[in-house]
């Protein structure tokens, strides 16, 4: 082998070195304007007494912000509020997620229809979500309570959203209905590339539904799993959209999650304050984010 | 080839730029210099509250360009009201540079707005209006109070008294008449929640309370009736009203869903026949005189100790960023003592700022109308203050919606209502 002159190398690397450079910087500058330079802004102005209502008083205070986000009740509930979202939403999108996958991947006549309509609750609009099943619960006037007193398992309406017991649950239920199609979507399509040799090995070796179910899909589809579970996390526990619109976080802060009281503050324009929120909930997603990828990249290495 | 890659990164970078630039651009020059010959473009944002008043802004912009004879063209852009995101939506839109030149008003943002230096001073223009005794003082009054100084910047158009809607059939099987006093309101409230079909579930409701965002108007009554005020919730009349409300609701004289009810769920509820009673202004009393004909009528929220009711008030604004003030107040003007205020008053319902409009017989011949003259006297409004947008949107529902559900005591809810509006100082 004949080792390039030293000259042309350099010449080579200096082309290469030039161009991915160029190429990607549209895309970087993009990157910078509309999410670097704004998370910049937003932790600046949590050391700020940012709010537009009193222009005149914006100013450094130091870790103000801070010291009255701990102090202040309504964050630590909301925090609380945040976990059981997400714990129970992401949770329970997953199982039925799962269930909804394995149907799918079973032959049988219809299934590119049921896969296509399993597909509407994620491709509907948050806002159209929270419209929509604020009248499926409404007290009055709902669907759900019209079903239930038919069946006889209740008497009277229960007005869900109205209700500091029953509100909670039924967003829920709202944002677990809307993200089961991500997850089956997305272990469907793990669940294709899991080699068909391994359940017919383990058919030979006897293996029953439940082996094959926990020693090879399950084993196949970690990284998958991983993927998705984390990426709903971040989405669920940053979601404004429906909880703000079936309840806007009432009643009684009853469903007002960590996100949707920095959405509220930033509307009341407490824009120093809601940025110290904001970066308090991406501390906490953090802190749930790096292990989990630790595992995940821990695991792929073993 | 160096020389070649070099224009050709600087052509990248000046591509680049030539993107980025015009997206900085400081809104456009829609209004123009107003030269002559030269048509006036003004930008007009409104909400209108059904279809029939979303036409009739179009129609009166329309007349207006047709007849100002200065070159001036409205153009009426229609945003949602959105339980008040209008003021939120037209704020983001203003100190981004996009904002319209005039837009219809609610006196609570005036805070916000002039402390951002958002509003045009209309003092000059005001001073010289020929039709500016047309509008009542103590309107010009208000007006410079919204804005914290002696300045005004918001230009009076139209107000709405609240009243209570009640069906005289409810009240004739239930053997209630009018209620006098507050008293008599609150017996009236449990006499007309009955079953009315004998299945032992109630059908019909005495009042349709409003819990959510927008309730505070309303509420607001309560606390006056037992001689409570806005400037301290936590005197023992104050929070003896708010005793009254939380009654309501935990005897069952409202419909269960009251702690999420806004307008369209109070307005559904009473055109359904659920409610017997509710409050709200004249603005849907077309509506309900197109459900029930002349069984639905009107009074006023009756005195207990003290009397007020609250007055919805829609004005107009010029922003400090429109080009062409002059022409902005033409139409401005137009809307509040011209053809315009005649057109909208008759259409909305809403009791006129012009003393001449107020005089025609068809605001004097109207049963709504004479209710919401009658209701004036007492008619007020929330204090106005930088906080009062936020203790509406989310103070005020959450801890009303506490106090209903049983979490907070009356005196516990209006300690932290007082905190909400005025923070710690009392």
């Amino acid at each position: 082998m004949i080792p390039k002159p030293k000259e042309v190398r350099s010449l080579h690397e200096r082309k290469a070195g030039i161009w991915p450079y160029l190429l990607v910087a549209p895309a970087l500058l993009i990157v910078v304007a509309v999410v670097f330079i704004p998370v910049l802004n937003a932790i600046l102005m949590s050391f700020q007494s940012y709010d537009l209502r009193r222009p005149s008083d914006i100013a450094f205070i130091g870790f103000n912000n801070y010291i009255a986000v701990f102090k202040d009740t309504l964050f630590w509930q909301s925090v609380l509020r945040t976990v059981i979202w997400v714990v129970f939403g992401v949770g329970f999108q997953f199982v039925f997620g799962f269930c909804l996958a394995l149907l799918l991947n079973k032959n049988f006549k219809g299934r590119g229809l049921v896969r296509s309509v399993s597909l509407i609750p994620w491709v509907t609009p948050g806002v159209l979500i929270g419209l929509m099943w604020r009248w499926i619960y409404d007290g009055s006037y709902g669907v759900l309570n019209d079903l239930l007193m038919k069946m006889h398992i209740i008497e009277d309406p229960i007005p869900f959203l109205a209700r500091q017991g029953t509100s909670f649950p039924a967003v829920i239920v709202t944002i677990i209905w809307q993200g089961i199609p991500f997850f089956a979507i997305m272990l469907l399509a793990g669940l294709q590339g899991v080699p068909h040799e391994l359940y017919e090995a383990a058919d030979i070796d006897g293996a029953n539904v439940f082996s094959k179910f926990f020693h090879i899909t399950v084993p196949c589809l970690r990284n998958t799993i991983y993927v998705t579970t984390l990426l709903r996390i971040i989405w669920v526990a940053n979601s404004v959209d429906v909880i703000y619109n079936m309840t806007g976080g009432g009643p009684a802060y009853a469903t007002q999650t960590l996100s949707v009281y920095v959405f509220n503050k930033a509307n009341a324009l407490n824009l120093g304050y809601s940025s110290t929120m904001s970066i308090m909930l991406t501390l906490i997603l953090l802190m749930v984010a790096i292990p989990y990828l630790k595992t995940m990249f821990r695991n792929q290495e073993a | 080839m160096k020389k070649s890659k070099k224009l050709i990164v600087l052509a990248i970078l000046s591509a680049l730029c030539l993107l980025i630039v015009p997206g900085c651009k400081k809104g456009d020059d829609k209004s123009g210099t107003g030269g002559e010959g030269k048509t006036i473009e003004i930008t007009h944002w409104y909400w209108a509250d059904n279809s029939d008043y979303s036409a009739k802004m179009q129609e009166i912009a329309k007349t207006f360009n047709e007849t100002n004879g200065k070159n001036i063209k409205v153009k009426a852009e229609e945003y949602p009201w959105d339980g008040g995101g209008y003021s939120e939506t037209l704020f983001t839109a203003a100190m981004g540079g996009g904002g319209p030149d005039t837009a219809a008003w609610k006196l609570t943002s005036t805070p916000l707005f002039v402390a951002n230096k958002l509003l045009a001073e209309l003092d000059g223009f005001i001073n010289n209006w020929a039709d500016k005794d047309d509008i009542e003082e103590n309107l010009w009054d208000v007006m410079k109070q919204a804005g914290g100084s002696d300045k005004i910047y918001v230009m009076p158009w139209n107000t709405q008294v609240l009243y209570v809607y009640y069906r005289p059939s409810m009240f004739k099987a239930a053997g209630v008449s009018v209620p006098k006093t507050y008293e008599e309101f609150l017996e009236a409230c449990k006499k007309l929640t009955r079953d009315t079909d004998g299945d032992g579930k109630i059908d019909v409701y005495g009042f349709g309370m409003r819990g959510a965002k927008g309730g505070q108007e309303p509420w607001g009554s309560f606390i006056w009736a037992r001689g409570g005020n806005f400037t301290d919730f936590t005197t023992p009349e104050a929070i003896q009203g708010m005793q009254d409300f939380i009654d309501l609701f935990k005897k069952g004289y409202t419909p269960p869903t009251a702690p999420t009810d806004g307008f369209n769920e109070i307005i559904a509820n009473f055109k359904s026949g659920k409610t017997a009673m509710t409050i709200h202004h004249i603005g849907s009393s077309s509506g309900m005189v197109e459900t029930f004909g002349d069984d639905v009528d009107a009074f006023v929220f009756p005195a207990g100790k003290g009397q007020w009711t609250s007055m919805g008030d829609t004005e107009n604004v010029i922003f400090e960023s429109c080009k062409n003030k002059e022409a902005a107040f033409e139409w401005v003007s137009y809307l509040a003592t011209g053809k315009g205020q005649e057109e909208w008053c008759i259409t909305t319902g809403n009791v006129p700022v012009s003393k001449r409009v107020q005089a025609m017989d068809f605001f004097q011949n109207n049963k709504f109308m004479k209710v919401s003259i009658e209701g004036a006297p007492y008619a007020g409004i929330f204090p106005i203050l930088d906080t009062t947008t936020e203790w509406i949107n989310t103070v005020w529902p959450n801890t009303v919606a506490a106090a209903l559900t049983g979490q907070k005591t009356a005196a516990q809810a209006m300690e932290e209502l007082q905190k909400g509006l005025y923070g710690d100082k009392k």
